[in-house]
């Protein structure tokens, strides 16, 4: 029919087709983030110093950055822009590559937390509006949240003591304005109080379309909304019989308390509250032993050659042993463990006890340490002869604590808090024995090392770390 | 036997070379296109374009006759699946996840924006074209002639469309779907006000039911956005096709397009053309008949010349290429520049205000505001089943495959048009300005204004008219194309009013401006 | 012997027959439909349920209004005794809020006086009446699943 008429519209429409495609292909090439992530390339290469690491800035692949946060339900992509929140390169740079400021990301690692939890703003957005989620047509409850009321984000998992100790009050302060200032008269706070007013609960999490919008000025958001409330509710809600005169400073920090006030809960292995569950009374010295130790140690008196273990465990309360331990090595013996072997590391950032419960501990412990010190060790060690100590060790020592010193029924000689010992100790130890252990005096009263052959021992004991 | 000239090896190693070509003419059996033998089997030996005849007629080639809509609805049809498809590697339906997945497939799925565009102007652009197609079809008689059933399968097809649109509607499990799912659900159970009335609810409470089953349970939640999710990529569209095959095989059955009776072909149309020489006589030379089968009743070609037809290939396809292409462009290029909505997640606690359904049932949605069994049963149901019988109350045979079938129709349709309009909006105005029933008698009783509210009042007009012409024109088709026209007109200005008219609370404002801040 | 047995009268065994099997594959059809829409009719529903407990009589002050938002009622305590009506507006289901004269709906408008009669708006049925009853605590329940006549009041000293 009119086929020529309809050649025509078949390829000038294709046409069209395929400018457009190519003009929304470009559009899916050239996102916003790719910018930003090759001003970071950038920059790195300028900043770096050795050819290195600018070839290695140079390959950075550009590509979406996200944190998959599964407990949190969340996945924040703000790092696809702000690319250079860690590199403490970028610590001068532009928003967005500048690193984040402060140390927050010390303690609060990014994969872990995300930003949005802090900052809000719409995590899984992959541009500039819509991820900080201002304006009425990006359709989000939470934009991101001005600076001054960051700290109403500490609230969700850190309790009010811990953070006033920190000096991030601003939240405390704000619920401390609110308690001098009578809110709960007519506004019902963990379920007590007026009723005049709407609850609180959860006031902080509530969409925007819970609020009279109309009067805001400025952004339309709930902080500002919060704001101007409590400069002047009459204005935003013209029925109100709210009674409030509060400061500029002051509506701030009620504003930073208010938000904080959020539904649901955070999953407890984010929450650092100070009263955990179980110890609510320091525990004292015994109990921590008994909650910690007793199970591989025992009593402590005698030192036990483990089946299970395959390893002779410490008599750590044994008489003559702590003679022999100070409390500063016992603390550090405590606190980093013996790598190698079953006895963990105690400390805070390893099996988690604070510093004041190893201290107790070890309190407890020194409480068995017999009064007045060893006879001195009187011939000198570096007189010794280890060529001399190894054929001893060979003779008299190889049976219990193994021929390269491994340990087996004796301890483990070449582990590096023994080799950490002075030779005095070692020797002393040697000639003395240890009552209640397996370890037998080899002084006079054993089988009789004259103090040279003791030296010569304690000093190829301390080689024996070097030897394969 | 081998022969000395060929070994087995060599025969083997013949056929290895020339796959290619025995492939191709397995593949292809009729070869390729270049002798007008050739381009009608390409026609009816491919097993997807034979659903359309070898010969075409020049009427259905025409653009101006058919403008394309139906095919245009089609390829939109495809253009929705095809994209759907695709998103539905990343949505996922369940409350949690939901809203989610559409964000994703908008922020971080590779070409994930637009295909999502595409999908929701594609899917509205259907409904859009169904109606145009729907109403070319009624203006040019094109329900009559044998073609009276096809009809009844559109009605069946229109439904289908609307009820795949307003599933997908609701799958993003924002404010607009989960308000739109409340809303409808609520049309749902609009029958209990009439069974309230009755008294009979307790007995027999086919609403309630009704929603329960559309919710899977008594509130909209997971249940529910699996149901509605179900319904939007299986049931329905397993539905549609169904039908759709039946609605192109009966286009088949039917004898084609119509066309009208006493047909001339123009300049235009023999432009660029070789029609068959042949005049007179029914069996020409560049057509052969083989018995397919004996058939009782009448064919298509009894009686009929094969003059006025072109072979399909490439006539036909040429059109159908050039449409799809500039359906697909159009909405790419829209798709390009608008984004498909998507508000805040649901939040069951907060209702929008307005809450509205999907455009294209907003002018259902005002005439629920008067009432709603009417508005969601009663009216919409009368509709169907008017457009329905359509072809069997009219049942005048000539004018057929003519716009508007000769100049009264003409006429008829712009009268109509002119007295609709006038008489729908003096209705609106008078209900907007004075309200109802309600705001003078607030004691009224409620089956009192379901039985009278300016919804049934329309309709009741749109009947007194159809009537009046009718009598006046003494012919069934006048009166069709009078009620048809009205009907339009009713559709067009309440979806209207619906759309652009109404704020919150369902309150009259000229310009969204004016709704009150809130 | 084929076609022609329409002319006899009775009806012939073929049609019988014919008819039997068509009846039996229509039934099963038909038992097929029936069981598909039981199955769809959900029997448990992932919802609370339509009874719960408001709490004991001394919450309810006479004269006071209680919104309860999540459970969709309002229970008003006067000097006869309590009642509870639906905030659930009956025209397509957004919950109303208290106004002096009674309630209004902010999706439509639709109005209703102090005891949730219609008297604007689209709604087509009244805010219903629900039941009101006690456990053997003292606790209330109140069941949104069972309508009451309006101007029933639980009366806790009848």
């Amino acid at each position: 029919m009119r086929n020529r008429f309809y050649f025509w519209v078949l390829f000038l429409s294709t046409s069209v087709l395929l400018i457009f495609a190519i003009f929304a292909a470009y559009r899916a090439f050239s996102p916003e983030w790719a910018d930003y992530q090759a001003e970071y390339k950038k920059e790195l290469v300028k900043v770096v110093k050795d050819e290195a690491a600018k070839s290695k800035a140079r390959s950075l692949p550009i590509e979406i950055q996200q944190m998959y946060l599964a407990d949190l339900n969340g996945i924040d992509r703000c790092t696809s822009c702000h690319i250079g929140f860690d590199n403490p390169l970028m610590a001068k740079s532009k928003v967005p590559l500048k690193e984040h400021s402060g140390d927050y990301l010390k303690v609060h690692s990014a994969e872990k937390f995300g930003c949005t939890v802090c900052h809000y703003g719409q995590g899984r957005a992959t541009n500039r509006k819509e991820a900080h989620g201002l304006g009425h047509d990006t359709h989000w409850d939470f934009p991101i949240i001005p600076a001054k009321y960051l700290q109403s984000a500490c609230a969700q998992c850190h309790d009010a003591a811990m953070l006033q100790a920190k000096g991030w009050d601003q939240a405390a302060k704000g619920e401390k304005l609110v308690n001098e200032k009578g809110c709960r008269g007519c506004h019902k706070l963990n379920n007590v109080g007026g009723v005049l007013g709407k609850a609180l609960e959860g006031v902080g999490s509530k969409p925007i379309a819970y609020f009279p919008m109309g009067a805001v000025q400025g952004e339309k958001t709930t902080y500002s909304w919060f704001k101007q409330h409590f400069i002047d509710p009459r204005n935003l809600v013209p029925e109100s019989e709210m009674k409030i005169s509060v400061t500029d400073e002051e509506a701030d920090l009620l504003t930073t308390y208010v938000l904080s006030l959020r539904a649901g809960e955070m999953p407890k292995q984010y929450r650092r509250l100070a009263i955990t569950d179980g110890a609510k009374q320091p525990a004292d010295g015994e109990t921590l032993y008994k909650r910690y130790c007793i199970a591989c140690h025992g009593e402590g008196k005698d030192s036990i050659f483990d089946e299970t273990f395959n390893h002779t465990v410490p008599a750590i309360r044994n008489p003559a042993m702590l003679r022999a331990l100070d409390d500063k090595n016992l603390k550090k013996i405590v606190s980093d463990g013996r790598m190698g072997t079953q006895m963990t590391s105690w400390k805070a950032t390893a099996a988690g006890l604070p510093e004041r419960d190893i201290e107790e501990l070890v309190v407890y412990l020194a409480k068995n340490r017999p009064a007045g010190k060893p006879a001195a060790f009187s011939f000198p060690i570096s007189k010794a002869d280890p060529k001399h100590g190894e054929t001893i060790f060979k003779m008299r020592c190889a049976l219990c604590h193994g021929k390269k010193g491994e340990g087996g029924l004796g301890l483990n000689l070449r582990n590096p808090v023994v080799q950490a010992f002075d030779p005095e100790v070692l020797a002393v130890t040697v000639r003395d024995g240890r009552k209640d252990t397996p370890m037998p005096p080899f002084g006079k009263d054993g089988v009789n090392l004259k103090d040279q052959d003791i030296a010569d021992v304690a000093s190829y004991v301390k080689t024996l770390a070097q030897r394969k | 036997m081998n022969n000395t000239n060929q070994t087995g090896i060599s025969v083997f190693k013949e056929n290895l070379k020339s796959i290619g070509k025995s492939f191709s003419a397995s593949f292809l059996r009729s070869g390729r296109p270049i002798s007008d033998r050739s381009r009608a089997a390409a026609m009816f030996n491919n097993f997807f374009l034979h659903v359309q005849g070898v010969k075409t007629h020049i009427n259905t080639l025409r653009p101006g006759y058919t403008l394309g809509l139906g095919f245009a609805s089609f390829a939109l049809l495809m253009m929705t699946v095809f994209t759907g498809v695709l998103i539905m590697i990343y949505y996922n339906p369940s409350i949690e996840n939901a809203y989610n997945t559409v964000k994703d497939i908008n922020y971080v799925v590779f070409g994930g924006r637009l295909l999502r565009n595409v999908h929701k102007w594609a899917g509205e652009g259907m409904i859009i074209f169904v109606m145009l197609h729907m109403a070319r079809v009624f203006y040019t008689g094109s329900y009559k002639q044998g073609r009276e059933f096809n009809w009844v399968v559109g009605i069946a097809l229109l439904v289908c469309t609307f009820g795949i649109n307003l599933s997908g509607y609701m799958l993003p499990w924002d404010q607009l779907a989960y308000w739109a799912l409340v809303i409808v659900s609520n049309i749902i159970q609009s029958p209990k006000e009439i069974t309230d009335s009755l008294g009979i609810t307790q007995y027999f409470d086919i609403g309630g039911l009704s929603k329960e089953l559309f919710l899977g349970g008594l509130h909209a939640g997971k249940e529910s956005l699996t149901r509605v999710y179900l319904l939007h990529i299986m049931l329905l569209p397993m539905i549609l096709f169904i039908f759709l095959g039946i609605h192109f095989w009966r286009i088949r059955k039917d004898g084609g397009l119509t066309k009208p009776e006493h047909f001339v072909p123009s300049a235009a149309d023999t432009e660029y053309l070789s029609l068959p020489e042949k005049k007179g006589g029914i069996f020409t030379t560049s057509k052969t008949y083989g018995l397919m089968e004996l058939a009782h009743g009448k064919t298509p070609a009894v009686g009929k010349d094969v003059e006025h037809e072109v072979l399909s290939w490439p006539n036909l396809l040429i059109a159908e290429a050039a449409l799809f292409m500039l359906c697909f462009a159009g909405v790419v290029v829209y798709a390009f520049f608008i984004d498909a909505p998507l508000k805040e997640l649901a939040n069951p606690l907060i209702p929008e205000n307005p809450a509205k359904a999907p455009w294209y049932f907003l002018g259902l949605q005002e005439l629920l505001s008067y009432s709603a069994f009417m508005g969601g049963v009663g009216l919409p149901g009368l509709a169907l089943l008017g457009l329905a019988l359509a072809p069997y109350l009219d049942r005048e045979q000539d004018h057929v495959g003519i716009w508007f079938s000769n100049q009264q129709g003409k006429k008829t349709a712009l009268l109509s048009l002119v007295v609709g309009t006038a008489v729908l909006i003096g209705i609106l105005a008078f209900a907007i300005n004075f309200g109802w029933f309600r705001n003078w008698w607030p004691n009224v009783p409620q089956l009192l204004i379901t039985l009278i509210n300016p919804g049934n009042i329309w309709v009741g007009f749109m009947i007194i008219w159809t009537v009046f012409v009718v009598r006046k024109t003494g012919s069934t088709r006048m009166g069709a194309i009078a009620l048809f026209t009205m009907f339009l007109v009713g559709f067009v200005i309440l979806t209207y009013v619906g759309t652009e008219l109404r704020g919150p609370n369902w309150g009259f404002y000229w310009f969204k401006s004016q709704w009150p801040p809130h | 012997m084929s076609s022609n047995n329409h002319d006899l009268p009775g009806v012939t065994r073929r049609d019988f027959l014919g008819w039997a099997s068509i009846s039996a594959v229509a039934l099963t059809a038909l038992s097929v439909f029936a069981g598909i829409f039981r199955m769809s009719k959900p029997t448990v529903r992932y919802e609370e349920s339509t009874r719960f407990k408001i709490g004991k009589p001394e919450n309810f002050p006479a004269g006071t209004v209680k919104k309860l938002e999540e459970r969709g009622v309002f229970i008003f305590s006067g000097d006869d005794g309590l009642h509870a009506i639906s905030s659930v507006c009956t025209h397509l289901g957004c919950i109303v809020a208290v106004t002096e004269t009674g309630f209004q709906c902010p999706c439509h408008g639709s109005r209703y006086n102090a005891n949730g009669k219609v008297i604007g708006g689209p709604a087509p049925r009244n805010l219903a009446w629900l039941e009101i009853s006690q456990n053997v605590d003292g606790t209330l329940v109140v069941d949104a699943a069972k309508e009451v006549p309006v101007g029933t009041k639980f009366n806790l000293y009848a």
